[in-house]
């Protein structure tokens, strides 16, 4: 599995240190770009530390709820958020900044321009995946 | 229509009122239903860029522009994109405009601080020779030239063009069509006479008294409070009034209240207060008696982008009541009677009259008609919301009616197309400096004129003109 990605659960994965040239894998474009920690689908958007006693008790449980998380469903393979970022990137589709990338995927087929099928079935297989249904460039705004 | 029935009935207004006044029903509503639909987004996220707009419009129009294309230059025209383009070769390319205006109010310009500039005044056209035009499509664009009237065309149509791209790498057009008039609808029309009042520019607000008589002379001609029983019973005939837009004056825009002192303000209130009470009570005489569809403007409370949304009820206590009020969106299309109306309170005509060389609003709304698309301005200058499924004022179906609100004048005419398609145009002026207001017929798409006047403070009877 390539180590480009932080493993969601694991806090503060310095991502930095597994880079893509350091696994030999090809450099991008966007290796230059902030790499920023994002939030797994279930974590809580902050949880107000308390003071005393039960910030022990807080961590344990944060250790146990994380693991079951974790695999509900397998994580999308590499080769699957490739050919989405394709998808992206793909001019004929139209923009793809600001919707999601199902919203995309119905717009090109309403308007006629037939795009592939297993798309879309990646797309709702891993529906609550926001690597899989943002796009590319969500993280950027507008 | 007035008039010819008026005539020999006027003696009755010189006898004493009969023993039994005799009623006159108002014709019933046949059927209608409100086709605005894709005028109301649901969702308010405007997260997005414009640039989706744009995407779909193409999209959208291109399948259109290629069958025009072939049918005008041969079903053997080549049809490229612009990635694909060869010196010398003459092919046709479908793209959206792009004018580039050196006098185009920028913000970029007014905010820059090199440049220490004042903001420009606002002009009322914002054309000049050294315009250019750019055909863009989905990756690349390219500079137009020849057989293209830059002065007259605006940005955001979708064109069709034919020529050969130079040496200097700007395409020489040699011919161009637009989209043209959109398929035709069937006609259901009634087989009588029967009437739809289009009033737009009511204006109230502005605090001159002038026009609120006409306003209360139209509210009693629409009600058959007016004249003698020959006009009552010609009132009885209109099915239905649409209010197209600017029912609020100019004047109730004034925004000094905000920089000023807040001690200053207190206990000072919108104008626009009094005014939406005025229309209430406006409202509510018309609604007792016909249908009424309440359109917004651009001066009304409610947003500012296309497409504006109804108003709320909230603001109309006295009228909202009734079933009869119907408070319908900008751009607005229903089918009244069996016959398709659409129309706009004329900020997509004013927009391009801005931006275009064409002076004659009929002209303008003819050519909105022809190129297929209702605004194409917006989002250029024209605010507009950020859609991205599909652009709702790309014309799919050829109306019957076609209206635009707050004209400098009325003007109608009847357009007829290849396909069978009859519209009739009719730019509404508005009501609060030209007292007049339309009725079409639906029986024969005919279109005429209604003015109302008063004489002014040294004659104290109000008059009311009938001018064809």
């Amino acid at each position: 599995m390539g180590g480009s990605r932080p493993v969601p659960g694991i806090a503060g994965a310095a991502a930095s240190s597994m880079s893509r040239r350091a696994m030999g894998q090809p450099r991008r474009i966007t290796d230059s770009f902030p790499r920023r920690r994002r939030r797994g689908p279930g974590r809580p958007p902050g949880r107000l530390k308390d003071k005393d006693k039960d910030k022990e008790e807080a961590q344990g449980k944060a250790k146990v709820r994380d693991r079951p998380r974790a695999a509900p469903q397998p994580p999308p393979d590499p080769a699957l958020l490739e050919m989405l970022r394709r998808f992206d990137l793909c001019w004929e589709y139209g923009p793809c900044t600001g919707i999601t990338r199902l919203q995309r995927w119905e717009r090109a087929q309403a308007l006629g321009l037939s795009p592939p099928g297993p798309i879309r079935d990646a797309l709702l297989e891993h529906r609550d995946n926001p690597d899989v249904t943002y796009s590319l460039w969500h993280e950027y705004e507008l | 229509m007035f008039s010819e029935q008026v005539a020999p009935t006027a003696q009755g207004l010189l006898g004493p009122p009969s023993a039994e006044p005799p009623t006159f029903p108002r014709v019933p509503v046949l059927g209608y239903s409100d086709c605005s639909g894709p005028f109301r987004p649901g969702e308010r996220s405007f997260g997005r860029q414009y640039a989706h707009v744009y995407a779909v419009r193409l999209a959208g129009m291109r399948p259109t522009l290629e069958h025009r294309a072939r049918g005008r230059w041969g079903s053997d025209a080549v049809l490229r994109k612009l990635s694909e383009l060869q010196a010398g070769e003459k092919c046709c390319v479908v793209g959206t405009l792009f004018k580039a205006m050196q006098l185009q109010p920028s913000i970029l310009q007014e905010i820059s601080e090199e440049h220490n500039l004042v903001p420009q005044p606002p002009l009322p056209k914002y054309i000049q020779p050294s315009d250019e035009l750019i055909l863009e499509d989905e990756l690349q664009r390219i500079k137009l030239e020849g057989a293209i009237d830059v002065q007259r065309l605006v940005t955001g149509t979708i064109v069709a063009v034919y020529g050969s791209e130079q040496d200097d790498g700007r395409f020489l057009v040699e011919d161009h069509c637009f989209a043209d008039l959109p398929p035709p609808l069937p006609w259901n029309g009634p087989t009588s006479d029967r009437f739809v009042l289009l009033a737009s520019g009511l204006g109230l607000g502005s605090g001159s008294g002038e026009a609120l008589l006409s306003t209360q002379l139209l509210v009693d001609v629409v009600t058959g409070q007016l004249g003698a029983e020959g006009e009552q019973s010609c009132a009885a005939h209109i099915s239905r009034v649409i209010l197209a837009g600017n029912l609020l004056s100019q004047n109730t825009q004034s925004r000094d209240t905000i920089n000023k002192a807040k001690y200053l303000t207190k206990k000072t209130q919108a104008a626009s207060v009094e005014a939406v009470k005025m229309l209430d009570e406006i409202l509510l005489q018309l609604c007792t008696s016909v249908p009424v569809d309440v359109m917004p403007g651009e001066f009304d409370p409610t947003n500012y982008t296309l497409p504006q949304q109804p108003l709320h009820r909230c603001m109309l206590p006295l009228a909202s009541p009734y079933a009869t009020l119907h408070l319908v969106t900008n751009p607005y299309q229903a089918n009244l009677d069996g016959v398709r109306f659409l129309g706009t309170s004329g900020q997509n005509v004013s927009d391009i009259f801005k931006y275009s060389s064409m002076d004659d609003y009929l002209e303008i709304l003819e050519w909105t008609l022809l190129a297929g698309h209702i605004s194409p301005t917006a989002p250029d200058t024209l605010g507009c919301y950020p859609f991205y499924k599909s652009d709702p004022f790309i014309l799919t179906e050829c109306p019957h009616v076609y209206f635009c609100g707050n004209a400098p004048c009325f003007q109608s005419k009847l357009l007829q197309g290849a396909e069978g398609q009859r519209v009739l145009l009719v730019t509404v002026p508005d009501f609060s400096t030209t007292q007049t207001a339309c009725l079409v017929n639906l029986r024969d798409l005919t279109c005429q004129p209604i003015t109302f006047s008063g004489f002014g403070a040294e004659d104290e009877d109000g008059d009311m003109e009938v001018g064809h």
